[in-house]
């Protein structure tokens, strides 16, 4: 369970996070949608203390992220994260890609590493991709190796940033149809995206974020279908 | 040499063979220890501390706008002074050493400064320590970016490195070698052409070297057709 509470956070003088408070269930979707620059994923980053916070607190199992006793980088083996922008190991094999983390951070066999590779790859289909390197890839197929390479540390959350934003219509199809296999395996999923469709199909509930706040949140249908906050249905008339 | 010969005999071909040799350990000592010298520089450069940035700064300037030549005489007096007794030539190495790790440093920043934000926070995101993700994503990545900037340096790096001949430094490396024997024959234009090149020949040597080592991991990352 991931739980949010009160969270401030600033870049400089700007104030990006208000005073969010969010409780997240095991095996729940969620999805946040909101304007560009409402803080939906700078808060993506407090979650996995990527970014810091300034105040309130964000817990995750129990564990205080941001406490300076906590050892983040094991708590980011539990919270699989991927980006909007591209972010492959440019200089590795899609094997080697998905391997590293599990091979260095987790210290499995060599072997080990290499068959978690070739499964989770094959899982996201880039099956007949394994010795391709990234600039061989589509955007499409890169976002599916970056969500494989996540989904090798057995996370038990998944953290996606804007995962389709940066590419082509014509590919967003096969990413979103990598998600939706993630969510029915019951994986706890945090999913930043201006899919609304998508979030309308997948995700238990809805966040509308505007401001640095969550001003409304709901079941996905509910809040997609029958917005009760003005700013919600401002925004939701908008895009959809 | 026994005989006075005003002509170019088998034994100044081999003193400019032996010459082209200690110019290229020379390239090879100091630009190896000034690569290592420059990489910590370089590195510590990128960590976020500001007294260290610009201390580094500082000697990065230094040693990149004083000649070279100064900094062989003026290294070489100082330890004179200070009482220690190091032969020219090893003082000679170490000047070239820290001299060309002045510009490795920069190099190296550009470099680790030249992988992508993101891809960096994605290896962090996988749990990487700070070290990890520096070891297997920001050098193999960097190196790869400044690779022909830091291949040029070595290259001007075997060149500078007949300057140490001010310190009157033995063995004589290849130009020293050279101009010994053209005062001897008094055949300037035949030994320079000659001199040049050995400095071709071993240049393009490293410059093969580097490029072939480039070329299989731009096979690898290649695009597809």
């Amino acid at each position: 369970m991931i739980i949010i509470e009160n969270v401030h956070k600033s870049f400089g003088k700007v104030e990006v996070l208000k005073g969010v408070n969010l409780t997240v269930e095991k095996g729940e979707v969620l999805c946040l949608i909101g304007g560009s620059g409402s803080g939906k994923s700078t808060l993506l980053m407090c979650i996995n203390a990527l970014e810091t916070i300034q105040s309130g607190r964000i817990t995750v199992d129990g564990i205080d992220v941001h406490a300076p006793a906590t050892n983040r980088n094991k708590l980011r083996t539990k919270l699989g994260i991927v980006f909007q922008q591209f972010n492959a190991f440019p200089h590795l094999t899609a094997r080697a890609n998905v391997a590293l983390a599990p091979r260095q951070v987790l210290k499995t066999s060599r072997v080990e590493a290499r068959d978690l590779a070739e499964h989770y790859l094959a899982h996201v289909g880039l099956g007949d991709k394994l010795d391709h390197f990234p600039s061989q890839l589509s955007g499409g197929q890169q976002q599916r190796l970056a969500i494989a390479r996540a989904l090798a540390m057995k996370p038990d959350y998944m953290l996606l940033d804007e995962v389709t934003s940066a590419l082509d219509p014509e590919l967003v199809g096969e990413v979103l149809d990598t998600l939706r296999l993630l969510a029915e395996e019951g994986i706890t999923i945090i999913a930043v995206t201006h899919e609304i469709p998508f979030a309308r199909e997948v995700a238990d509930r809805v966040a509308f974020f505007h401001q640095g706040v969550i001003h409304e949140i709901g079941p996905a249908k509910d809040l997609i279908s029958n917005p009760q906050m003005e700013r919600t249905q401002e925004f939701l008339g908008k895009i959809l | 040499m026994n005989s006075f010969s005003p002509v170019f005999t088998q034994g100044d071909f081999i003193l400019m063979l032996k010459g082209a040799g200690i110019t290229f350990y020379l390239t090879l000592v100091s630009g190896l220890f000034g690569t290592i010298l420059g990489f910590l520089i370089g590195w510590a450069r990128t960590v976020k501390f500001a007294p260290l940035y610009y201390l580094l700064g500082l000697y990065i300037e230094v040693f990149r706008t004083v000649p070279l030549i100064i900094q062989f005489v003026l290294f070489n007096s100082g330890l004179a002074i200070f009482g220690l007794r190091i032969d020219p030539f090893t003082s000679g190495l170490i000047s070239l050493s820290i001299y060309i790790s002045a510009y490795v440093a920069e190099v190296v920043r550009s470099g680790i400064e030249s992988v992508p934000p993101v891809t960096v926070k994605a290896a962090r995101g996988l749990g990487m320590t700070y070290l990890q993700s520096f070891r297997f994503i920001v050098v193999p990545v960097g190196a790869r970016s400044v690779l022909p900037a830091w291949t040029g340096l070595m290259l001007g790096l075997m060149k500078d490195t007949s300057l140490v001949a001010v310190l009157g430094a033995t063995p004589p490396e290849l130009l020293r070698a050279s101009q010994i024997i053209i005062t001897r024959i008094q055949e300037p234009l035949a030994i320079l052409i000659g001199a040049g090149a050995f400095y071709f020949i071993m240049c393009h040597f490293i410059t093969v070297v580097v490029n072939r080592y480039e070329k299989s991991w731009n096979e690898k990352t290649k695009v597809a057709a």
